[in-house]
């Protein structure tokens, strides 16, 4: 949609209210009837899946990236294009395995300057933070001073070689060897770096045990002598260097957060390296977000850590994930333990007794379970159980919300039940996989031609998500705006949708879900067209400053 | 015993000294239990030494501790202090600092 058809779009609305509504719907309707994006959007998607690997491939040999370790990345990296005017950003989905072995290939690149075992290298690498310029700089000014003070090599060693060469780092079998650290004599394993300092195998790897989350360089414990990765794994008889590493990476990690991000998901491994930051004020600025997608496909945006939040920008996020904090415990209890006075909204609590309520404040007699007028109840009981639309009298409510708390609870729980449904549909994720399979087996469809089901279901998703967030931006709007409620019908709109699409993923029997493909299409193109029509919405709202967070 | 070319000379300081149940690996916790005037040592005892946090080694035994201990009573350090206003006056009024500290030695530990 363009930005011009929007204000026209606008001045016309504030002519006539109602049918500019349906103006507005119609236009958006029609554009997706027109061009027709639904089905064709979604086929390219799916059939792009197998060669999309390759493509990027492709993307990322041409680009010579600089910056951390100055290697051309041949893998992973990504570009987002993101509509109108925001940079492209190009990042990279790394884990501390992947960096770890870019830092190998850079010591065997090293190697010839230093001249030095690679081993060392890595030392001194860990030792500047894996800066290999700092290294290199310090390295040209003092050499033999940077090898004693990283325990490399002692001053003695030049002196007293032989002294030195009579030890070597390996574990030995002694008998009734005194250990100076546990005091105790037995015959046990030994191990001693060059320096002679020789403790039993247990004290040893207790003291390893305990440094290798520090990230720091393990020394000998009575000298500066560094223990190597190959001395650590000969000591703890497996891979623990390879933890030492991580957790050195992971502290790199952390104090280069403006260009690094842990992927917020939980046991998501993943960074996300963005090169260039100089774009994000450029996103803030249009009130985009940069989000970035790891391996795993989790999606978070770049700036404030947080799931994707689109249409809210990250101020718009952050504030109401605080108010979130600070009203949602009163507010989960609240909703949780209480119901509404049918006639004059006053919070009740049922602590216990029969069913037949009498409102405190406004003495209404009603059914708890029904929150109907409990009049009848006496003579027809089960009448309670019948099905109540609720969704009626919530949007009827939305109308007359006006004290601050109560919009607020009214979006939150919205937001939560959105959320809610979130998880249910992440459930039901993990039952398409088995769906596409059992279509594979039972109607004998390929996998390509199965992959409309987990394609519908990733735009149900970021449906999902862009209707929670909506909340956050529909709370800070200033609701007598026109544009806000353009926003609302919007909203209304994306619900309807994603609600249809979702029910559509229910369907279990392979038969009616090949039947009913086309519909799949049709509806994950709409909710997809609708979820793209929010966001600009939503987005136009920040721009023109209708949505701002109020102190 | 405060060392003799210290002004605390003359004093007896008693020190608490805890093992963690990890001991070698975790350094031993050490704090004094006599009042002293000492940029790196606290009203409540607690002293600030390296060897005491990260810089601890299981190779390290308590004579080794407490010889470091001695030697920061002698040589402060007044740039990585526990107590900043004891290390200014350190720093900027050494014979102030020295007087002070010999009364506390006088009033709490003779």
């Amino acid at each position: 949609m363009s930005s011009g058809g929007e204000e026209d779009h606008l001045y016309t609305f504030d002519e006539n209210d109602s049918d500019s509504i349906e103006l507005y719907e119609s236009q958006n309707t029609s554009e997706f009837t027109i061009h027709g994006l639904a089905t064709p959007k979604l086929i390219t998607v799916i059939s792009q899946g197998s060669e999309f690997d390759i493509n990027e491939d492709e993307d990322g040999v041409d680009t010579i990236y600089e910056g951390m370790l100055d290697i051309p990345i041949t893998k992973s990296s990504k570009r987002v294009l993101c509509e109108g005017s925001v940079p492209n950003l190009n990042y990279e989905c790394l884990t501390t395995k992947g960096i770890f072995e870019r830092i190998l290939q850079r010591v065997d690149h090293l190697q010839p300057i230093f001249a030095i075992p690679s081993a060392d290298i890595l030392i001194l690498l860990q030792h500047y933070d894996w800066n290999e310029e700092r290294l290199l700089e310090v390295w040209t000014e003092k050499m033999d001073d940077l090898l004693v003070q990283l325990g490399l090599s002692t001053a003695a060693n030049a002196k007293e070689d032989k002294d030195f060469s009579l030890h070597s780092r390996k574990v030995e079998f002694k008998d009734d060897f005194a250990c100076v650290i546990c005091c105790d004599s037995k015959n046990t394993e030994t191990f001693a770096l060059e320096c002679g300092h020789e403790y039993c195998i247990n004290c040893y790897r207790h003291y390893i045990q305990d440094k290798l989350h520090e990230g720091n360089i393990i020394t000998c414990m009575d000298c500066s002598l560094a223990l190597k990765n190959v001395d650590i794994d000969k000591v703890m008889g497996h891979a623990s260097s390879s933890k030492l590493m991580d957790s050195s990476i992971k502290s790199f990690v952390q104090k280069h957060n403006r260009n690094y991000k842990w992927c917020p998901f939980a046991d998501c491994k993943s960074i996300i390296h963005l090169r260039d930051t100089s774009s994000l004020p450029e996103y803030t600025r249009l009130h985009y977000s940069p989000f970035v997608k790891c391996n795993s496909s989790h999606r978070f945006c770049f700036n404030c850590g947080f799931e994707v939040h689109a249409p809210a920008d990250c101020k718009i996020t952050s504030a109401w994930v605080k108010k979130a904090r600070k009203e949602s415990e009163n507010l989960n209890w609240v909703l949780s333990h209480t119901k509404e006075c049918p006639k004059c909204s006053v919070n009740i609590e049922k602590n216990g007794g029969c069913n037949h309520m009498i409102c405190s404040s406004c003495k209404y007699e009603f059914c708890w379970i029904c929150e109907g007028p409990w009049a009848p109840h006496g003579k027809n009981f089960f009448q309670c159980t019948m099905y109540k639309n609720i969704e009626d009298s919530k949007s009827k409510n939305s109308e007359d919300v006006n004290k601050t708390l109560k919009k607020y609870t009214f979006f939150y729980r919205l937001f939560n039940e959105h959320e809610v449904s979130a998880k249910l549909d992440w459930n039901l994720g993990q039952t398409v996989g088995t769906k596409v399979h059992a279509l594979q087996e039972r109607i004998g469809i390929s996998w390509i031609d199965g992959q409309f089901l987990s394609e519908s279901l990733k735009v149900l998703n970021e449906g999902r998500t862009a209707l929670k967030w909506s909340f956050a931006v529909a709370f800070y709007s200033d609701a007598s705006h026109n544009l806000t409620k353009i926003f609302v019908d919007n909203q209304m709109l994306l619900a309807n949708a994603v609600e249809f699409l979702s029910e559509l993923l229910q369907i279990k029997n392979p038969e009616v879900i090949m039947k009913r493909k086309p519909e799949f299409y049709n509806k994950a193109g709409y909710v997809e067209n609708r979820t793209t029509a929010l966001m600009e919405c939503g987005r136009e709202l920040l721009c023109k400053g209708i949505c701002k967070v109020m102190e | 015993m405060g060392p003799a070319d210290s002004p605390y000379a003359g004093g007896v300081f008693f020190l608490s000294i805890h093992f963690p149940t990890d001991y070698p690996f975790k350094p031993p916790k050490i704090s004094f239990t006599t009042k002293i005037y000492h940029p790196n040592i606290n009203a409540n005892g607690n002293i600030c030494l390296d060897i005491l946090k990260d810089q601890w080694s299981p190779a390290l035994t308590l004579s080794k501790v407490l010889l470091s201990i001695c030697s920061l009573l002698t040589d402060a350090n007044p740039d990585d202090p526990l107590v900043p206003e004891i290390a200014h006056i350190y720093k900027t009024d050494r014979s102030k600092y020295e007087a002070t500290a010999r009364e506390w030695t006088k009033k709490y530990a003779v």
